[in-house]
């Protein structure tokens, strides 16, 4: 499977004191320092106007970082857009570092805390990933191991969070 | 694991996928280094894959300008960087599309994009930050569901726009769908309209005296109409040419006032012919259609555009639709019924009020999704399909005031739906509203931005959102549109409130500014172009906004409109209306009106600082310039009371004005002969390429040579508003060139000396 496009969210530990407008300067100050390794930080956007939308967007040349408001749910959300030219395992482990990274500067510089018991793992890519058994049998080894590469010793239960064949096959991540 | 080019073969149109596949092929040649990059930007424009702002790799941090450290140093463009994202422009010929299609285009933007889908003003969708070895498969998914992006950008055929109400509105003479759609298919990819020198507009309408199809800004304006022909009415439009908005924006004029339905798409191939052949090709400046036409005269384009007829190679494609005109009809997913005894939830009627119109079938709603500020999330698009799925049939239509419309809602259906749309978070009241404010994406995303559009709109938005039901009837249902330029991407001369970005340079700190444009008329289908009446800081526009909004109120004459209220109260008044908001207080007193909305950043390009020699010039060409604006508004004024010759005059002056002061930069003994003046600035500043910025040129100069060159031979109130605009447009340049000086003379650069001598100064 060549799935380069490979998303990670990590939940805010406490929805209520998030306010979207403060992470605008937040974002901008990692511009100005380009402070994530390995990206290209390029700019900001506001999508706060829209409900469960994207939030305040961080777009890099590799990938995106947001304080996404998806279902409801405010957390970090990093999506990976070009390739790493890593093993899958590596690939997808170096995705959940960068989202880790983004998390640590998120509590620092914006004081949001990041829960790191569960997340959510989403294959940004249809014709490689269809939402199905059979995709998420053959995914589930690699995010697996790559979450033992990040966190070491650690246990996770993975299962498929949807069913819908429109949506993205994603994978919900629970620490046992 | 087969590629979507196997996947979806068979699914794709196979003229779209041949041409699929030669863009793929053209970016691997680019990627080779064996493409020219001006041949393949041009070539990816007419593909729809725009460049986004910071492409070229320069942006200033609230600091420094800082260098973006793309992968590689590989171009698409001149000035604009491979690997950064750009925008991914669809046309969605008038604006109709059903709910696979949205399905797939909220599967693009979850893929390659960041999520959201953005409507425009003509009707197309945006995706932003898309890279460019996406698109090939981007157009391919697209093409498989019926989309194609060819021609979304570039010299080309546009989006063939049309009335959102079309075939369900109460006004109209009858159903345009199926004319845009031809008229949209047969244009594409046309060998008459490969030749263009700049962009080709159409829209239809139904009607004459609503905006819908706002065929007045548009290259070609087609309004149906009917005549009777021995008993039998006879199906044609009256056809429009030559309006645009853009920097200087004109009305579309009466080219025809019957053109029969078989004669349409000759007819418009004609006019395609003619401005291929006769159009400016290398100052884009001056390219557009309008241009065309108003220098050959409107009667004399029209003979060629009949000379041109007369030739054309016979086409059967010009009436084969014909026959399925009549069969044209959209299938309701339910019979019609009436709001009668429906449980109705709460906020329901405030958002009927607004946001349903009542469709000519009894029986049947279309119903206004409101997205703000054009967006809409992937999964909520996924969530409108399936509405459009379970309420309405096939029937979506995007509008030009960049909402989604549900057609064809049973009536007993719209309690349920509305219910449907609040649990996605689309079910927001105030569509077409003084709320709905039109913006076009300004400093987020577009390379010309110069204010944030976009975040001056949110504002707007979340102040009014609260009190929309407690405004004045008359003020709820202005309309607000701005751009983040001067070029009128948001459609700010039509509206009753326009402003357009712009930045002012006060003690060597940019602050964002917006012009104020009011007069403008969106109803008769954009009947009337407002004009600038002065610049405020980007801060105070919603102070602007509740002021005059306020004093509309209290000075209403019975049911005078807006645009009435602004005629009676005249210019003047309208400046001393915004002038409390124009005085930028002190750094040190209040810094955020140093940053725009929503951008933390202050508003200025590095550290400046002036030396004191410039500084004494450059307080005199303030000066010149402060006076040039001046005369540009007593311009307005004489155009007002329909003294023409005054108003050109007055304008003509405001131009030399703004040129002088330049001059004196470099040549503070110049005098005020306006034909030494226009010499020294031309050598001086236009000759040297010093006046225009990078995007622009030098076209605003040619306004000024223009007319001190050929000075009109006939005073007219479209000469008059046309010349108005260029020296708007003129001073504005000025302002941005003697900002730029400013800067090189503080960062130590030369910039020339300040002497008594004639000769000019070469940078």
């Amino acid at each position: 499977m060549e799935l380069h496009r490979l998303g990670v969210k990590f939940f805010a530990s406490d929805p209520a004191s998030i306010h979207l407008e403060d992470l605008i300067p937040v974002f901008h100050g990692w511009i100005q320092r380009q402070v994530i390794p390995g990206h290209v930080l390029i700019d900001v956007h506001d999508y706060s106007h829209i409900q469960n939308g994207p939030g305040i967007l961080l777009v890099a040349h590799e990938g995106n970082f947001s304080l996404d408001m998806s279902d409801g749910r405010p957390g970090l959300f990093y999506y990976r857009k070009t390739p790493t030219a890593l093993p899958a395992t590596e690939h997808i482990a170096a995705i959940v570092k960068s989202a880790v990274q983004a998390c640590a500067l998120l509590e620092k510089d914006a004081k949001v805390a990041i829960k790191m018991d569960e997340g959510l793992v989403i294959a940004n890519d249809r014709l490689e990933a269809p939402n199905d058994e059979a995709t998420l049998a053959e995914l589930k080894p690699a995010v697996a191991a790559a979450l033992q590469q990040v966190f070491p010793g650690a246990a996770f239960n993975l299962s498929r969070a949807n069913s819908d064949p429109k949506e993205r096959l994603a994978i919900t991540v629970q620490r046992v | 694991m087969p590629t979507w080019k196997e996947k979806l073969a068979g699914r794709m149109d196979p003229q779209i996928a041949e041409e699929v596949d030669v863009f793929e092929t053209q970016i691997a040649l680019r990627k080779a280094g064996k493409m020219d990059e001006k041949v393949f930007a041009e070539t990816r424009l007419r593909r729809g894959c725009y460049g986004q702002r910071y492409d070229n790799g320069h942006r200033h941090d609230g600091v420094r300008t800082q260098q973006l450290e793309f992968p590689s140093d590989l171009t698409k463009g001149p000035e604009t960087f491979w690997d950064a994202p750009g925008m991914q422009r669809i046309k969605i010929p008038f604006g109709g599309l059903n709910p696979d299609q949205l399905d797939t285009l909220a599967e693009l933007a979850e893929e390659y994009s960041d999520g959201i889908l953005h409507v425009t003003t003509r009707q197309d969708f945006q995706l932003h930050y898309v890279h460019i070895e996406d698109t090939p498969n981007i157009m391919r998914r697209l093409a498989a569901v019926g989309i194609t992006t060819r021609e979304a950008c570039g010299n080309s055929v546009r989006n063939v726009t049309a009335c959102p109400i079309a075939g369900v509105c109460r006004s109209e003479s009858f159903d345009v769908t199926p004319y845009a759609k031809a008229a949209a298919k047969f244009m594409l990819g046309h060998p008459d309209a490969q030749g263009f020198g700049r962009k080709f507009k159409i829209a239809f309408s139904g009607c004459r005296e609503e905006a819908c199809g706002l065929t007045s800004l548009h290259d070609v304006g087609c309004i149906a109409a009917t005549r009777s022909e021995n008993g039998n009415e006879k199906r044609g439009f009256e056809v429009y040419v030559g309006g645009g908005l853009g920097a200087v924006p004109q009305q579309a004029k009466l080219m025809n006032d019957f053109v029969a339905e078989d004669e349409l798409l000759p007819l418009i191939q004609s006019i395609g012919r003619v401005f291929a052949r006769l159009g400016e090709k290398k100052n884009r400046a001056a390219a557009r259609l309008k241009f065309l036409i108003t220098k050959l005269g409107l009667d004399e384009f029209r003979r060629l555009v009949d000379e041109e007829r007369k030739i054309l190679p016979a086409d059967s494609r010009w009436s084969s639709y014909i026959p399925d005109v009549a069969r044209y009809q959209e299938s309701p997913k339910h019979g019609p019924t009436h709001l009668n005894g429906q449980q109705r939830p709460e906020g329901f009627e405030k958002w009927h009020l607004t946001n349903v119109y009542r469709q000519r079938q009894e029986g049947y709603a279309a119903a206004a999704i409101t997205l703000p500020l054009g967006d809409l999330t992937a999964a909520q698009a996924r969530q409108v399909a399936n509405l459009a799925r379970r309420f309405t049939g096939d029937n979506l239509r995007t509008t030009v005031e960049q909402n989604i419309l549900l057609r064809w809602v049973s009536e007993a259906d719209l309690p349920d739906l509305y219910r449907e749309l609040g649990r996605a978070g689309l079910g927001e009241p105030g569509a077409g509203t003084i709320l709905d404010v039109v913006a076009c994406p300004g400093t987020d995303t577009c390379k010309l931005g110069i204010a944030s559009s976009r975040g001056l709109a949110g504002e707007i938005r979340s102040r009014l959102s609260e009190r929309l039901f407690a405004l004045d009837e008359s003020v709820r249902n202005l309309h607000i549109k701005i751009s983040g330029c001067f070029n009128s991407c948001g459609q700010h001369h039509i509206a009753d409130l326009g402003f357009y970005g712009t930045s002012r340079t006060i003690a060597n700190r940019k602050i964002p500014h917006f012009q104020v444009v009011l007069g403008g008329k969106w109803q008769d289908n954009a009947g009337a172009y407002g004009l600038a009446i002065g610049t405020v800081p980007s801060k105070r526009v919603p102070d602007v906004i509740d002021s005059i909004t306020a004093r509309y109120v209290r000075e209403r004459k019975g049911t005078e409109t807006f645009q009435a209220f602004i005629k009676r109260i005249g210019k003047q008044e309208c400046r001393a209306m915004i002038e409390p908001f124009m005085e930028v207080p002190a750094y040190e007193k209040d810094r955020s009106i140093y940053s725009d909305w929503g951008d933390p950043r202050e508003f200025t390009i590095g550290d400046m600082g002036v030396g004191e020699c410039a500084g004494e010039v450059i307080s005199v060409s303030q000066f010149d310039l402060a006076d040039a604006e001046r005369l540009v508004f007593d311009a307005q004024l004489q155009l007002e009371h329909e003294n023409y010759t005054q108003a050109d005059s007055l304008a003509y002056r405001a131009m030399t004005q703004a040129a002088m002061a330049l001059v004196k930069t470099q040549f503070i003994d110049v005098g005020d002969n306006a034909d030494v003046i226009v010499a020294e600035f031309r050598s001086r500043f236009f000759d040297t390429g010093l006046l225009g910025d990078r995007y622009a040129g030098n076209k605003f100069a040619e306004y000024l040579f223009r007319r001190h060159d050929s000075p009109p031979q006939e005073h007219t109130i479209d000469q008059a508003h046309r010349i108005i605009e260029e020296a708007q447009l003129f001073i504005e340049a000025t302002y941005a060139c003697h900002d730029s000086l400013a800067e090189r003379g503080a960062r130590g650069m030369v910039v020339a000396p300040v002497h008594s001598g004639k000769a000019a100064g070469k940078l």
